[in-house]
């Protein structure tokens, strides 16, 4: 219920001090309330006039009002408090995915991360607002409001001193089990959460396979079984405020039925009994908010485990090391270079060299490696073994800062953001001018598209809006890279492998000069790159076969004849 | 849109309270019960002890007030507690038939889906129109109710006394009731509505921008876009900060409104009860005390008006989306050999004067075996579409021996298997994905499927093998497995015709090469149509089609065009690679 982070929050102590001094002010207006209704209600039944209580009346409504108004400043204290700190956590987060840890999303899903930023932070949100006022609250005003009823009746005020261990002994109990129960649940809403965004997302494929239908079955299915996980976490959890209550409204009873004897015998007076009996339930009130905030704070406690548990995720953020910019002299080395995936090995002891503005091209088959090798080369992913060095500095990979600035990638399905065709061109030069995105466009071939678009370059694409073709998603990562001529290193994974082999050819004479005056790594399974190559890397079973220029591997008659002529056969 | 037009139109609301109507009036009445007692106890032990303050002699003058104290003392928990199960589960229950009732709105457009919605905002629906439907119900809808009960109820005990009284009131809890709860959503009306167009276009943003989040961390503008949303969670927030200000001034208000209630309460109670000690003053503690648990009842009710603005505009959004479609007619029956007719064809996208594709004739008898070649934009791809009847022609017919593809609807994918250009992979284990298009597949029949595929050896080589979760979007599998596994799915489904829209892009041409032989292998008997942009596996089919711009170019077959076209020639030698230089 509640989770020590709290007490780690900045400007805690503060706000708790704050917030007891508020407790002890809202303690005194109900007994301010219980004492003028009392002695109203008990002149009134000895015959008073009712115009002789005006006093007495006005105090009650200051003191009724009064309460409320301390509930007012401490709601606007908590309000700002709770934002901030959630605030905090969102930021945190969203750096984490943004900048340092990527692959968060991946592991994590989609889903869950925008549902831990969006609804997550808001969770804990209103946690923070929920259960910071109840951590004071609930041992100081029943505390004061028990002196007083000691003051004022010793007995009815055994009777609810005893009541209370009772209740926490029994919320502990219950605790511990609707706990487990909350927890499972919120479990149940991430899988929920995924399960239907998951569908949504194919649900295309669903209805290719005549199976749509079905599926909206399997979506009530799992939305039933997620009413059916809350019930259960329902009926524990409300039992525990139902034995609460039972113990909260039969003590007032028991107070009530007391005093009724002892009116009788007359050893009680009117007056006490009333305040007593206005006394009795606001005592009970803060346990029984406790009690039912209870859920709302147990959501709000996981929300605030699950991002943390995001948050707090093992940092990878690239070095720092200074690395020069890479220009017609510099050189890099892989030695000895291996990378595992869990389940296996991708990379072993590859050994590789290039230097100034060569074209590499790395050619294999499907699993040979060599999109891993990309992923290395652009900091993707760090090599489990081997060494790299970039101009002489000695790194553990490509993971670096000063490297991955000057790289620009162009993986097999590039993302196109739902943004204007513009704005997507821009990506990695926003400041690129009119003159630069229309040359874009011109030398990747876009114009045929841009064309088409009602606004031309200002119209929304990417997904829900224009759906673009494999073709032409690759048109715009290749205009993202020709914009960008300060980075040096262009890296290419199969980037025409999804275009018709006429807007290969077409493009490929457009492309040929981007690539100048740069290194590249140039990945492909098509053989006619290879004769624009400088070094040609001829990948097999993650390990580098044979490296060259294209005259010697095929003098050589080794790997890469081998492969060639497997290639050449495919167009038979 | 009239009142009455858009009751008429409601396919969202008061069909779902219709349907659940009995479990609603259960809850309410539970609601109402609830309040009654926790009142009654306390009118009761007001009573009880004034009268006991009387010194009566004997516990048994007093013996109905205790038995009432011990009633109400019991049951209003119980009360409660069911109350709140029932209509928890009231509501939960209509949140799984909305969500379903969402579902298929969706599906009946699913093809082209992606086109026409964004997943962000879709996701922004569910979450916040269908989750917050449930909330409004439970925090606004029917806390409102049951208060307009309790209130009525409360003014008529007040009535058994004194109906001038009970005017008087009626008016100040009234303001309470209705003044403040009417004030307070013709205020925050346009706040919510606008806060809530803001949370929905956060949602899809931050959900289109973490699906590209690689891209902002490479184009090192991370950042940027840290400070972008940042910015726009701030216009949130102050909007979020306005709305609180305003409802903790309200709050104030209304502990104002039932402060003078309470005091009206105390002072007409003691003109019309007291007067003398004892007897009839007995009531005054009564009527006070029993006030104060009303007050739980009322005090919601602000907020749920408030609330009751963001209801309303989602169930606007949620009733203008598309009704639908119902499967009208019975699919048709065809069974193979299937002859597919393409006649005299011609298509345009509505509101597109763009002709895509123009008087197009084809026909495919069961068993040939065609590509369809052409470039991107060329209209192959809108061909297929038409062919699976997911498209109808704007003029000419596609017939299945004789039926027109598009009356076929779902029970096209008995006849026609697709596999599509990005095959999806569903966050299931692997042999769900794979028995996606026959659930009923057994794990030999599975696994046989996989051997023949080339996908048996990595099947095995998985932590879990069949029962291995694939990752997210499917990145754990490369493109080209990918492609392995949706051509596996197609061959469990078993279909006469399968399709294939550029199905082995992005594999290399040897594994392609090996893959075409197997589709063609496994496709024995079957119509194979495959839709392509290269020349990789043309040789294996019947027949060569050129689609170019919306037209029916070369046609024949393979042999026959590298001998008489030069065009087939030229394409053929730079598909070869390094010989043609």
């Amino acid at each position: 219920m509640i989770d020590k982070a709290i007490f780690a929050l900045p400007g805690i102590k503060r706000i708790l001090g704050l917030l007891a001094a508020f407790a002890v002010l809202q303690a005194f207006a109900v007994l301010g309330q219980a004492w003028s209704l009392s002695t109203a209600v008990t002149n009134l039944w000895l015959g008073d006039t009712v115009a002789d209580q005006a006093l007495l009346v006005a105090v009650f409504f200051a003191c009724f009002v009064g309460r409320q108004g301390v509930l007012y400043v401490q709601s606007g204290m908590l309000d700002r408090y709770a934002y901030e700190q959630a605030n905090a956590l969102r930021q945190a987060l969203l750096g984490k995915v943004f900048t340092t840890n990527a692959r968060l999303v991946q592991t994590h899903g989609t889903g869950s991360v925008t549902a831990a930023v969006l609804e997550g932070a808001d969770q804990v949100e209103t946690y923070f607002k929920l259960i910071l006022p109840k951590i004071t609250g609930i041992a100081l005003i029943p505390t004061i409001l028990l002196v007083a009823a000691f003051a004022l009746d010793w007995v009815s005020g055994l009777i609810m001193f005893v009541a209370f261990p009772f209740i926490i002994l029994y919320m502990v109990i219950m605790g511990h089990t609707a706990k487990e129960k909350a927890s499972r649940q919120h479990r149940t809403f991430e899988i929920m959460s995924n399960h239907f965004i998951d569908t949504l997302r194919g649900i295309d494929t669903l209805k290719l396979f005549g199976m749509s239908k079905r599926y909206g079955k399997s979506i009530y299915e799992v939305s039933e079984r997620f009413r059916e996980a809350t019930m259960r976490t329902l009926k524990v959890a409300n039992l525990s405020s139902l034995v609460l209550d039972t113990f909260a409204t039969l003590s007032v009873a028991a107070v009530a039925f007391m005093l009724g004897f002892r009116l009788i015998d007359g050893s009680v007076t009117l007056f006490p009994a009333l305040a007593l009996l206005v006394i009795a339930p606001e005592y009970f009130r803060p346990i029984r908010e406790f009690a039912a905030d209870y859920h709302a704070s147990l959501d709000g406690k996981n929300a605030l485990a699950s991002i943390r548990a995001l948050v707090d995720a093992p940092d990878d953020p690239p070095d720092e090391l200074p690395l020069p910019v890479w220009n017609e002299s510099a050189h890099l080395a892989l030695v000895g270079v291996g990378f595992s995936y869990p389940e296996f090995k991708a990379l072993e002891g590859v050994s590789l060299a290039a230097e100034g503005f060569q074209k590499i091209g790395i050619i294999g088959a499907s699993g040979s490696g060599k999109s891993t090798l990309v992923n290395l080369l652009g900091g993707f992913a760090s090599p489990d073994e081997g060494s790299v060095s970039i101009d002489g500095v000695q790194t553990g990979g490509f993971r670096q800062d000063a490297w991955q600035s000057q790289v620009v990638y162009i993986p097999q399905d590039p993302y196109i953001f739902h943004a204007t065709l513009r704005d997507n061109i821009v990506f990695y030069r926003p400041d690129a001018t009119d003159a630069e995105v229309a040359r874009a466009v011109e030398v990747v071939g876009l114009d045929e598209l841009m064309s088409e678009l009602p606004k031309g370059l200002d119209t929304r694409i990417g997904e829900g809006a224009r759906a673009l073709s494999g073709g032409q998603a690759q048109r715009i990562a290749l205009a993202r890279a020709f914009l960008d001529r300060g980075r040096k290193v262009l890296l290419f994974d199969e980037p025409t492998a999804h275009l018709d082999i006429e807007t290969e050819m077409e493009l490929k004479e457009r492309m040929l000069p981007l690539m100048e005056g740069r290194l590249v790594f140039f990945a492909t399974h098509r053989l006619h790159w290879m004769h624009d190559m400088d070094s040609i890397v001829c990948m097999e079973d993650g390990r580098v076969a044979e490296q060259g220029t294209l005259a010697e591997l095929r003098a050589s008659g080794g790997a890469f004849a081998h492969l060639a002529a497997q290639l050449e056969g495919g167009a038979r | 849109m009239s009142r009455n037009a858009a009751r008429q139109a409601d396919r969202w609301v008061m069909p779902f309270f219709k349907r659940y109507w009995k479990a609603l009036a259960l809850a309410l009445f539970l609601g109402v019960a609830t309040f009654g007692f926790a009142s009654g106890l306390m009118v009761t032990s007001g009573f009880l002890i004034s009268a006991a303050a009387e010194m009566p002699g004997s516990i048994l003058m007093v013996h109905l007030p205790t038995l009432f104290v011990r009633i109400f003392g019991i049951g209003k928990p119980i009360l409660q507690y069911l109350e709140r199960l029932t209509s928890h589960d009231w509501v939960l229950r209509m949140t799984s038939s909305l969500r379903l009732k969402l579902y298929e709105t969706l599906e009946g457009d699913a093809v082209f889906f992606r086109r026409s919605h964004r997943t962000g905002d879709i996701l922004g629906l569910l979450a916040e129109d269908i989750g917050h439907l449930q909330n409004l119900y439970l925090r606004a809808v029917f806390p409102t109710v049951v208060a307009w009960l309790v209130y009525a109820l409360a003014v008529i005990a007040v009535g058994l006394f004194s109906p001038w009284f009970a005017l008087a009131f009626a008016l100040v809890l009234g303001v309470e009731v209705f003044l403040v709860p009417l004030v307070s959503m013709l205020a925050n009306r346009a706040r919510v509505e606008r806060r809530k167009a803001m949370k929905n276009e956060l949602y899809g943003e931050l959900t289109d921008n973490v699906l590209g989040a690689s891209d902002w961390i490479f184009a090192r503008r991370g950042a940027e876009y840290l400070s972008r949303h940042q910015a726009a969670e701030q216009a949130m927030r102050d909007e979020n900060a306005r709305l609180d200000r305003f409802a903790r001034r309200r709050d104030l208000a209304s502990t104002a409104v039932f402060g003078i209630a309470a005091a009206c309460l105390l002072v007409w109670a003691g003109g019309y009860f007291g007067g003398a000690p004892g007897g009839a003053s007995n009531w005054i503690a009564a009527f006070v005390l029993g006030f104060f648990p009303l007050i739980d009842a009322f005090a919601p009710l602000p907020a749920a008006a408030t609330e009751g603005c963001v209801y309303r505009d989602s169930v606007r959004r949620l009733n203008e989306l598309p009704q639908a479609a119902e499967q009208s007619e019975p699919a048709p029956d065809v069974e193979a050999p299937l002859a597919i007719a393409i006649d005299h064809v011609a298509f345009s996208y509505p509101g597109s004067a763009r002709v895509v594709l123009d008087d197009v004739s084809l026909t495919i008898p069961q068993g040939q075996k065609v590509a369809v070649l052409g470039r991107s934009g060329s209209g192959k791809s809108t061909l297929a579409s038409l062919i699976r009847g997911d498209l109808a022609p704007t003029s000419g017919s596609v017939t299945l021996n004789g039926v027109p593809a598009s009356r076929f609807g779902d029970d096209m994918a008995k006849h026609i298997g697709v596999i599509q250009q990005q095959t999806y992979l569903f966050n299931m284990t692997l042999r769900e994905n794979l028995r996606i298009g026959n659930p009923a597949a057994t794990d030999d029949e599975v696994w046989e499927v996989l051997a023949h595929v080339g996908l048996a050896d990595l099947a095995r080589r998985l932590p879990e093998g069949l029962d291995t979760l694939v990752d997210e979007a499917g990145m754990r599998f490369s493109g080209g497995e990918r492609h392995r596994i949706a051509l596996a799915r197609v061959l469990l489904q078993d279909t006469p015709v399968i399709l294939l829209d550029e199905p082995t892009v992005g594999l290399d041409p040897v594994t392609e090469r090996a893959l075409l032989d197997t589709f063609v292998e496994n496709a024995q008997g079957k119509t194979l149509i495959m839709i392509t942009h290269h020349l990789q596996g043309v040789s294996a089919m019947d027949r060569v089609v050129f689609v170019e711009n919306g037209k029916l170019e070369m046609e024949g077959a393979p042999a026959e065009l590298e001998r008489t076209s030069e065009r087939y020639r030229r394409l053929l030698a730079f598909d070869r690679g390094i010989a043609a230089g």
